[in-house]
């Protein structure tokens, strides 16, 4: 007789008996009693958590009988949980995001208006607001922003006899091709999936295009577009980049940018954070995004989202908890903690001695945004990401930019 | 074969088998002295083989920017409980198609390995619906039942083949000695078996183990959450908390290897300790 | 002795019990498992199924029934068939390197040695591992910018500049395919050796004694006793590798483009960067016929019926 045997089947037996224990538990535990909010909020960095939690804790205190169930979920993970969750009806009340428009098309969302106070709806920043807007309606509430800038290795520029930042295309290949030389990359190029989306976005900004034309038509293979990818691909081509952006990753460029490997880029932000924890001896400026020739600078916007969710039972419990996460002082710690810009009134006005922000704050009114109003963004996004890198390195720019077309359009 | 020859195959066999150690662990090694480093060595260019600093703390300090305890708790006990469970559901499965023949044996046995063949991704909508119904979701009970139903494949397959290759004759005799069938495998065969018991209740823990899709999607607190979700907190959107998440990881395997090397001697019974001789 | 298939059904124990009870046996050992595929299993299967016949707004929200709009849209698809293809090519490789480099590692861990258990020890450590974290410390390793990779090659003088190894996509996927083999080799080496175990140390002997060589003892005794174990540790591989969605997902997502997509990795950019959660379910439906086909067609080849 083997006695390790006899004696494995006792926890067998616990097992099973704990399996009819949480049965039986949780048949009885759903009772949802409408004062009970669920909240999902993206990972922005692990302070994320820690904050919302210590926000909820002052919420519950301040409202008693209220409570927030928290979920903090991955970037990567983010729109899989959120996708089955709907799938199975089972949405959160309140949800943190990059998009907002699909949900509100789906008519899942509740509009602005019924959800936060007049206070709060009229401290939006107009061009954030007019950005959070779903066929006349405002459905999404302006959570955080951030804006790019371009960056450049001062020491890189002083070793190759560069002197200030390029201001138009072509200086930015030359000047490339002269850090190229000293051995470092001269322009840093991610069009890796994580952000390649935003990184086309600013170039073809500069020379006139975007994702839509005048008429708010989809326009992503418009001859400004294709021209872009062209010079990118000849930059490539010239080895004024790293090799293979298609699979470079922003991360990893803001990294070597860090490290010192790289002339120049376009920076987010965070990047000066980036460098500060990594290598805080590196000597670099920061100049406004160049232009082709003859365009004038501009800069990315990104807005990420905060939206309620049409499940009746708990609004007034939904509402009160929005409003608490957008009292001025609330809401400036978690810019401040995320290193984020204000997407209000009251938080820029307190945020204005921030040095650090200031250049980017002061980008703000000039940048330009995803069309994150439109429902096929999504896809656009997911599919830009994915695809357009090859468009500088293998594929023909036109075929790329006609396909991302067609699957926006929808023909 | 001369002396010298043996002597010669040994060296060459003990050679051989620490470069595979050192070929193995060679991910982790590296693993680990990313855990040790400071962040501002991280994305050195070239990287450093060692530290310059060695950042012993990072394996302090991560057990209080995470409930890791926790988690490993979570772990340990959904892991466990799916290991028993599966090998206690697949252990009479096993014997049974293995001694008897039956209208559906096959069709028994195909359709368990049926259950092996779903990606997790495409399931996951579908198993959470399923435990809302049944009112599981953020319980031990909905990890466990899914880990121990959809890993039940292997471990009645690897004992059916186990039971397969026990000769029949050792039951009869123990019969013949007056043992129910009952009696003949529990003190025959099972001893024997125990190679693939031990096989299958490591495949199954260590699947479970590193469970991931399907946790995240049915947990959502600290309470039940295993460590694979709950350390992709250490993954924020713009930077990855590198030496934390590789500390975390490195101590998640520690449990498992120490299972292993507990039951790991079970591997070299069976026949050649037991009976046949 | 040699013990084979045709000692399964010579089992008199039946005998003695009472008839009744005869037809309801199976049940009764079977009932569990049973009892747990049939409870848990089999509900998320067929809301797969259901789904793939939805149609299903970018968001989520079900919309009505979509026919065979979903499979045909897959079909359609300028990238199903390379996918496919890729996916071919990445379960074989990986599988057919796998079993060959098991069945050397199972025989030299059987063998004895000094530190033999601290071998074996470090044999379970990729296993053991998340399989995420596995695939996130080699892209680490594999980095243009700061890998050790690129290292170490330098420093040897393989190489004498840095290599991007995961952007080129061939490359990638070699690459990944070794850490596919990497991380299937402990589970299949252990299958093996715990399969080496029903081999009775007098079947070596005897055969030395009758002066056959290793090799030939090798595969004409040991190896037919292997099989058992051997066709459930390439059934499950095949199985796990063609589901397998870490590695890639992890090292290159598939890209650049679909360029390293292999059918399950494609199967949730379908869902979540095309947004079309019906066509996902469609591939997802596909997919796992794929795997059924493949499993059937291997045990077919290797005659399971003799072996099971």
């Amino acid at each position: 007789m083997n006695p390790s045997w006899r004696s494995r089947s006792r926890p067998l037996r616990a097992a099973a008996l704990g399996l009819g224990a949480a049965l039986a538990l949780s048949a009885c535990g759903d009772a949802d009693d409408g004062d009970t909010i669920t909240f999902i909020a993206a990972e922005y960095s692990s302070d994320t958590e820690p904050y919302w939690q210590e926000l909820i804790a002052d919420f519950e205190e301040a409202n008693p009988g209220m409570s927030v169930d928290l979920q903090v979920v991955n970037w990567d993970d983010i729109d899989q949980h959120v996708t089955t969750l709907v799938q199975n009806r089972q949405q959160p009340d309140v949800l943190n995001l990059n998009k907002f428009a699909g949900f509100a098309a789906d008519g899942l969302l509740r509009p602005a208006e019924d959800v936060v106070s007049a206070e709060v709806r009229d401290d939006f920043l107009p061009g954030f607001a007019d950005n959070s807007v779903y066929e006349g309606t405002q459905y999404g509430l302006p959570f955080i922003a951030s804006t790019r800038l371009f960056f450049y290795n001062t020491d890189l520029f002083d070793e190759a006899g560069l002197d200030g930042p390029p201001r138009t295309w072509d200086e930015v290949a030359d000047y490339a091709e002269q850090i190229s030389e000293l051995g470092a990359v001269g322009y840093g190029l991610p069009l890796g999936p994580e952000e390649a989306q935003a990184e086309f976005q600013m170039w073809i900004n500069g020379n006139g295009g975007h994702w839509t034309d005048s008429d708010g038509n989809w326009a992503i293979n418009s001859e400004e577009n294709v021209e872009t990818l062209e010079f990118l691909a000849g930059m490539v081509d010239d080895g004024l980049t790293q090799p293979n952006p298609a699979t470079t990753n922003r991360a990893d460029m803001f990294n070597a940018f860090a490290q010192g490997d790289v002339g120049m880029l376009n920076g987010a932000v965070f990047l000066p954070g980036v460098i500060e924890d990594q290598n805080p001896d590196l000597n670099y400026d920061i100049a406004p995004i160049p232009g082709n020739e003859g365009h004038e600078p501009s800069t990315l916007g990104v807005q990420d989202y905060l939206m309620a969710f049409d499940n009746p039972g708990n609004e007034e419990a939904v509402n009160a908890f929005l409003d608490f996460v957008y009292d001025t002082d609330n809401y400036t710690e978690f810019l401040s903690t995320e290193r984020f810009l204000p997407a209000t009134d009251s938080a820029s006005e307190a945020m204005t001695s921030d040095a650090e922000l200031a250049p980017f704050i002061e980008a703000l009114p000039e940048a330009r945004f995803f069309p994150t109003t439109r429902p096929e963004w999504t896809e656009v996004d997911g599919a830009v990401k994915q695809e357009i890198g090859t468009a500088v390195q293998d594929a023909e720019p036109r075929e790329v930019l006609d396909r991302l077309q067609q699957r926006a359009s929808g023909e | 074969m001369t002396v010298p020859a043996a002597m010669m195959r040994k060296v060459l066999l003990t050679a051989c088998a620490w470069l595979v150690a050192l070929v193995v662990l060679a991910p982790y090694v590296q693993m680990l002295l990313t855990a040790l480093k400071p962040h501002e060595e991280l994305f050195a260019s070239p990287p450093g083989y060692l530290p310059e600093s060695w950042q012993f703390g990072n394996f302090l300090e991560v057990w209080r920017v995470a409930p890791i305890w926790e988690y490993l708790r979570n772990t340990v006990l959904i892991a466990g409980l799916s290991t028993v469970l599966a090998v206690a559901v697949a252990l009479p499965a096993a014997y049974y198609t293995a001694r008897r023949r039956f209208r559906g044996r096959r069709m028994f046995l195909l359709l368990v390995l049926v259950t092996q063949m779903f990606a997790p991704t495409a399931l996951v909508i579908g198993i959470h619906r399923e435990m809302l119904a049944l009112g599981l979701i953020d319980t031990y009970a909905a990890l466990i039942l899914v880990n121990a139903a959809f890993n039940l494949a292997f471990s009645t397959w690897i004992l059916h083949a186990y039971f397969s290759s026990i000769p029949v004759e050792l039951e009869e005799a123990a019969w013949l000695d007056g043992c129910g069938t009952l009696q003949a495998l529990l003190r025959v065969t099972l001893p024997l078996a125990v190679p693939g018991v031990v096989t299958a209740v490591i495949f199954t823990f260590i699947t479970a183990w590193n469970e991931f899709v399907v946790a995240l999607t049915l947990t959502s607190t600290p309470e039940t959450q295993p460590l694979t979700v709950g350390i992709t907190a250490f993954i924020g959107q713009y930077e990855v908390q590198w030496q934390y998440l590789f500390a975390a990881s490195l101590i998640a395997i520690v449990p498992v290897v120490a299972l292993f090397a507990y039951i790991e001697r079970f591997l070299v019974s069976g026949l050649t300790a037991g009976s046949v001789k | 002795m040699r013990p084979s298939a045709t000692t399964t059904g010579r089992v008199p124990a039946g005998r003695a019990r009472p008839r009744r009870t005869a037809r309801l046996e199976p049940l009764l050992w079977l009932g569990p498992a049973l009892l747990l595929i049939g409870g848990i299993v089999l509900w998320p299967v067929v809301e797969m199924v259901l789904t793939s016949l939805r149609e299903i707004s970018r968001t989520g929200v079900p919309r009505g029934w979509a026919g065979a709009d979903n499979f045909s849209a897959l079909l359609d698809h300028p990238e199903l068939v390379p996918v496919i293809g890729r996916t071919i090519v990445w379960v074989a490789g990986i599988v057919a390197v796998t079993v060959a480099l098991s069945l050397g590692l199972a025989q030299l861990l059987h063998a004895r040695f000094p530190g033999r258990r601290l071998v074996r020890w470090a044999l379970i450590v990729p296993w053991a591992a998340s399989l995420v974290m596995t695939a996130i410390v080699w892209r680490w390793m594999l980095s243009y910018f700061y890998g050790i990779t690129n290292r170490v090659l330098t420093d040897l003088g393989v190489i004498d500049s840095p290599r991007d190894w995961l952007g080129d996509p061939t490359i990638a996927l070699l690459w990944m395919m070794w850490v596919g083999v990497f991380v299937s080799l402990p589970f299949t080496t252990y299958v093996l050796l715990a399969g080496l175990q029903t081999v009775p140390d007098e079947v070596h002997e005897a055969a030395r004694v009758d002066g056959a060589s290793r090799w030939r003892t090798y595969w004409s005794v040991v190896f037919p006793l292997l099989k058992p174990a051997l066709l459930v540790a390439t059934v499950i591989n095949v199985i796990n590798v063609f589901n397998s969605f870490p590695i890639i997902w992890a090292m290159t997502r598939g890209g650049p483009g679909n360029a390293t997509d292999t059918t399950t990795t494609f199967m949730y950019k379908l869902a979540f960067v095309d947004q079309s959660v019906g066509q996902s379910a469609a591939m997802a439906v596909v997919n796992f016929l794929m795997v059924v086909v493949m499993v059937l067609l291997y045990l077919r080849a290797v005659r399971w019926k003799e072996i099971g």
